[in-house]
């Protein structure tokens, strides 16, 4: 028992079938090896989850073809079983597996190769099926050159290539009749073993003859009636007789007496969810294939023993590497690092509690990429999730104060969907969607499809590109208002490869995700969004970045020349995935205004090269971008976010309600905010900054005008008498050079109030040119401000020693 | 005008030439906007990438917008640089083509040889160009993918024939073999007006020599 308790999860591998030479594909692409169809398809048996089904934790691609299989294991396989089991035993085990398979059949999937050795039972009579979906994952045995199963379990019409579902219901009744009268065919080689279950064609009642051929006619015909009655219900030669799963339950069960088991789950570690396990026990350091290598099961043999005798033109070839069959045996895997790695955590923390005050770790401080692979911390993080994303939708705003700080992979899918807001039957909407029939735009997103993301191994086989088909479609259809731009297809694919088996979630995520970031993006005519959204991208790098703002101005290069991809698609067609993953992590908590500051995260990487740069360096530098630090830009993009006035980066192409507030407003028309580098801050947000004294007006009306009443604090700059070709605060006098020295040093908001647009944008222009962050100009100029808020107005004091 | 041009380039080249290890100073530097337009994925991008870099992928990515390559071309007497706009070949993106194809001297209209449609929107660039790009703009016709000519739908006659009307520059290219990729853009280079160029460049592309080599030796001799 204890030893048993060790082991959670055990492995298997296999070659995937090679193509013959380097064929390609009708539409001119390299032919997908198998490896990755069968990496594709296998994504869904890790969703499925059965108590009688041994878990998939993972599907591994190694070299030339190689596939690991990674899954739960329990007890010994009968194969190993030595003892016999008692008619009651029997019934039991056979209510367990027949539970399991017809659960399969109900999810379309056939087994195929069940045999004895991949039928687990466990010291309290536990049955599980081990690796029962290779038929599934390798397309009915099409990826693999090696047969499936073994020979003493398969069905006539398996033996000559016409199998379907029942195929398991013969295989099954073999199972059954060898728990009751001992292994069959056990001396016998495969070839001759074939031929006896093929002459069982012409015999009234295979049982009985298989039964007489091993000596064994007494001893079955001893059995209850009842079993037999059920042997023979699936040892039928006809497929289309045989009895079914749901009807063999049925018999099984009014025949079982024994109760069903009730394993306690175990309290701590074991307790937790396999697949936390696994995802643990590799982050302390487990080893899939060094396992595999050490027993065995991969052996490293000179490359020189597998290359082929001869390579014909076509690139076929002859001997080499010999087709090997299956490889039946399994390496076990040991939770003993993992115990050892947690054994300081009290039993306490595997049952975190929401009210209580979480302690922090230390870990925090270390950059995400790092958090992600240390074991105790997602240990914490990970429990801590699976509690909240529990309560969903009800602990939204615990997710969402969670994800803020960083996100476990194992659960991203889970949390992306609940910060988009994601729940309620989406499975069904999603069903109702046609996804099927063709439009005219399938031309191009079929030529698009095979382009997206193609280093990813799910979206590169033919699941993925299947399914990113159908959601694509499915989006085009429910949105009739969009169309489709080239882009949604890298848009779509994080939330594919996130919720690889759950397609309808990926669709609903999509859904959440276009209206909240890239409102009327994708409509027919959508340049005036996009005008918009880079003016108001380069309004803010001026912002921020004045002297990068006013050389890109100088030489002409424009955002238009190189982020609309970073806006149409969020960055999605610039990043590889994972580097997306983690900008979309902070998106999703921040809102719509972050990816403006994460385009301008970009440019402050490069900004030393950008600076030193002509036209032609520029725009060849975006045409092949350099490497970005993903973790540094989402740490500016945040910081820079959180301390710039939202009406800064108001766009009017949003899904926001409108605002009708004078004091919000900042809309101005299109021209006039192409026309303007700097920014416009709203009454309300001027006057915050005002409160908390983190800005400085600069009044740029005459002295007549400033003399009368000014701005509480404000100093007066007139307009007249700016030169606007000397970019140096110096050439504006001595006070409000010293005044704005002393702004640009305490970081303060410098906000430029006239009377007259014309001359704010100007001037604004100016101290962008003269190198002044944070500049932007009052919306509505200083009219509007003294009607709003008089009482900011003062007369100012006479100052002495000024001119 | 046009003379004095030139000689504003030669200089400029004899300038940065004699910083160049293995530049011959004696050659003229003519520099020519190149844009590529066509039906996506008919292979605009892998083109480029095969005439600049000398690679190919086969899972190019779609190109949104525009990219942007320059590669430089040794004739007898003179060294062509190209700066390449590679475009956005789906229809949606045809709004922002005039960006790229204004002032541009030179042209290669992309078709996919597979695909009789491409040829069709090919032809409408070409018409396209003749009505709005500069009048002396050289357009070259590439029928991509040649080395797929199992799966050919477009005859090379036929193409030979379309381009022969309209004066147009015509190969069948390949991207994946390298087949004919730097021929195309050596045949431009050899159309091209090099005496005119300097002057005669609508996007001040005289200009842009001067500031844009700058750096780029700067950062050689770092």
């Amino acid at each position: 028992m204890d030893e048993e308790e060790d082991y959670k999860f055990a492995s298997c591998t296999y070659f995937a079938r090679n193509h013959p030479g380097e064929t390609c594909g009708s539409n001119g692409l390299p032919l997908t090896p198998s490896s990755v169809t069968i990496l594709g398809r296998a994504q869904r048996l890790l969703t499925i989850e059965h108590r009688n089904l041994c878990t998939y934790l993972d599907i591994i691609r190694g070299k030339h073809e190689r596939i690991i299989v990674v899954a739960e294991v329990i007890g010994k396989s009968l194969a190993e079983h030595k003892s016999k089991f008692s008619i009651q035993e029997v019934i039991s085990i056979g209510v367990q597996i027949a539970n399991a398979l017809c659960y399969l059949h109900q999810q379309g999937i056939t087994h195929r190769a069940l045999s004895d050795d991949n039928i687990l039972i466990d010291s309290c009579g536990r049955v599980k099926l081990y690796n029962y979906g290779m038929y599934y994952m390798t397309d009915g045995g099409k990826e693999v050159p090696f047969p499936l199963g073994l020979p003493r379990y398969l069905s006539p019409e398996t033996i000559l290539n016409g199998a379907g579902p029942s195929a398991d219901i013969w295989s099954f009744g073999i199972i059954l009749l060898e728990l009751c009268i001992g292994k069959l065919w056990s001396t016998l080689k495969p070839g001759p073993i074939l031929r006896r279950i093929l002459t069982l064609v012409h015999a009234n009642n295979p049982a009985e003859r298989i039964a007489r051929e091993h000596d064994c006619y007494d001893s079955y015909k001893a059995l209850p009636e009842n079993i037999r009655d059920v042997i023979e219900k699936c040892l039928t030669i006809y497929p289309s007789e045989r009895s079914t799963f749901s009807e063999i339950l049925g018999v099984l069960k009014k025949i079982n007496n024994q109760k069903p088991i009730d394993l306690k789950i175990p309290r701590g570690l074991l307790g937790c969810k396999l697949q936390y396990l696994y995802h643990w026990w590799q982050l302390a350091g487990g080893d899939i294939i060094s396992e595999l290598k050490r027993n065995g099961l991969i052996k490293n043999s000179p490359p020189i023993l597998s290359m082929p005798v001869a390579i014909l033109l076509d690139g076929c070839t002859i001997g080499g590497k010999k087709n090997a069959l299956f490889d039946r045996r399994i390496a076990k895997y040991s939770l003993q690092i993992l115990k050892n790695r947690l054994a300081h955590i009290s039993p306490h923390d595997f049952y975190p509690l929401m009210h209580e005050k979480r302690k922090e770790c230390d870990t925090v401080s270390l950059p995400k990429i790092i958090r992600e692979r240390d074991t105790e911390y997602q240990f914490y993080r990970l429990l801590w999730f699976q509690r909240l994303l529990h309560g969903y939708p009800y602990t939204s705003q615990y997710i969402r104060a969670q994800a803020e700080v960083d996100i476990p992979p194992l659960v991203r899918g889970d949390v992306w969907a609940a910060l988009l807001g994601v729940f309620g039957d989406i499975e069904d909407q999603y069903e109702r969607i046609d996804k099927e029939t063709p439009t005219p735009t399938d031309r191009q997103i079929d030529v698009d499809i095979p382009r997206c993301h193609q280093y990813c191994w799910l979206l590169c086989g033919r699941a993925g590109h299947r399914t990113l088909k159908r959601l694509l479609k499915a989006w085009l259809l429910t949105n009739p208002q969009y169309v489709y731009w080239q882009g949604l297809d890298s848009l779509t694919a994080p939330f594919l490869y996130l919720n690889f088996c759950n397609e309808a979630r990926a669709f609903a995520c999509l859904s959440a995700f276009v209206p909240k970031f890239l409102h009327k993006f994708f409509l027919k005519d959508n340049s005036a969004v996009i005008k918009e959204y880079l003016a108001k991208f380069w309004q803010i790098t001026t912002f921020h970045e004045p002297e990068l703002a006013a050389h890109l101005h100088d030489i002409n290069f424009v955002p238009e020349l190189f982020a609309i991809p970073w806006f149409l698609t969020m960055f999605s067609h610039v990043f590889p995935l994972h580097k997306i993953v983690h900008l979309w992590d902070a998106l999703l908590v921040e809102g719509p205004q972050l990816p403006l500051f994460m385009g301008l995260g970009i440019l402050r990487q490069l900004r030393d090269t950008l600076l030193d740069s002509g036209f032609n360096e520029c725009i060849l530098l975006f045409s092949d971008l350099p490497e970005i630090d993903i973790g540094e830009c989402v740490k500016a993009s945040i910081e820079m976010s959180r301390n710039t006035p939202r009406s800064i980066s108001y766009r009017r192409f949003t899904n926001e309600p409108e605002i009708k507030d004078p004091m919000d407003v900042v809309e101005v028309p299109m021209e006039v905010l192409l026309a303007e580098i700097c920014p416009r801050i709203s009454l309300t947000d001027f006057f915050s900054l005002t409160c908390q004294e983190k800005c400085c007006v600069v009044d740029i009306r005459s002295n007549l005008l400033y003399e009368k009443s000014c701005i509480e604090g404000s100093i007066n700059v007139p307009y007249s008498g700016v030169h606007l070709g000397q970019h140096e605060l110096r050439a504006l006098g001595l006070h409000p050079s010293k005044v704005l020295t002393n702004v640009i040093a305490q970081k303060k908001t410098v906000i430029v109030a006239s009377a007259e647009d014309e001359t704010a944008q100007l001037f604004s222009e100016y101290l962008v040119k003269c190198k002044v962050p944070r500049v932007c100009i009052l919306h509505g100029g200083v009219s509007a401000l003294q009607s709003h808020v008089p009482s900011l107005f003062t007369v100012p004091p006479k100052r002495n020693g000024h001119k | 005008m046009s003379t004095n041009g030139c000689n504003d380039e030669a200089m400029a080249t004899n300038r940065s030439g004699a910083q160049r290890p293995n530049g011959a100073p004696q050659t003229k530097v003519c520099q020519f906007k190149l844009v590529l337009l066509g039906e996506s994925a008919v292979g605009k991008s892998s083109l480029v990438l095969r005439f600049v870099k000398g690679q190919f992928h086969e899972y190019q990515e779609s190109t949104i917008g525009a990219a942007f390559l320059t590669q430089t071309l040794c004739l007898d007497d003179t060294t062509v640089k190209f700066e390449i706009w590679d475009t956005a070949g789906q229809e949606r993106y045809h709004s922002l083509a005039p960006m790229y194809y204004r002032g541009a001297q030179a042209a290669i209209v992309v078709y996919d040889i597979t695909n009789q449609d491409t040829f069709g929107r090919a032809k409408n660039w070409v018409k396209e160009l003749q009505r709005q790009a500069s009048p002396s703009i050289v357009i070259a016709l590439a029928g991509n993918k040649s080395d797929m000519a199992a799966k050919r739908m477009v005859e090379f006659d036929e193409a030979q024939a379309y381009a022969d009307e309209n004066g147009l520059l015509f190969m069948e290219t390949s991207a994946k073999t390298a087949m004919n990729v730097n021929d195309i853009f050596l045949a431009i280079a050899n159309k091209l007006p090099k005496s005119e160029s300097g002057g005669g460049s609508a996007a001040g592309g005289a200009r842009r020599l001067a500031d844009g080599d700058q750096p780029r030796t700067s950062t050689c001799c770092k």
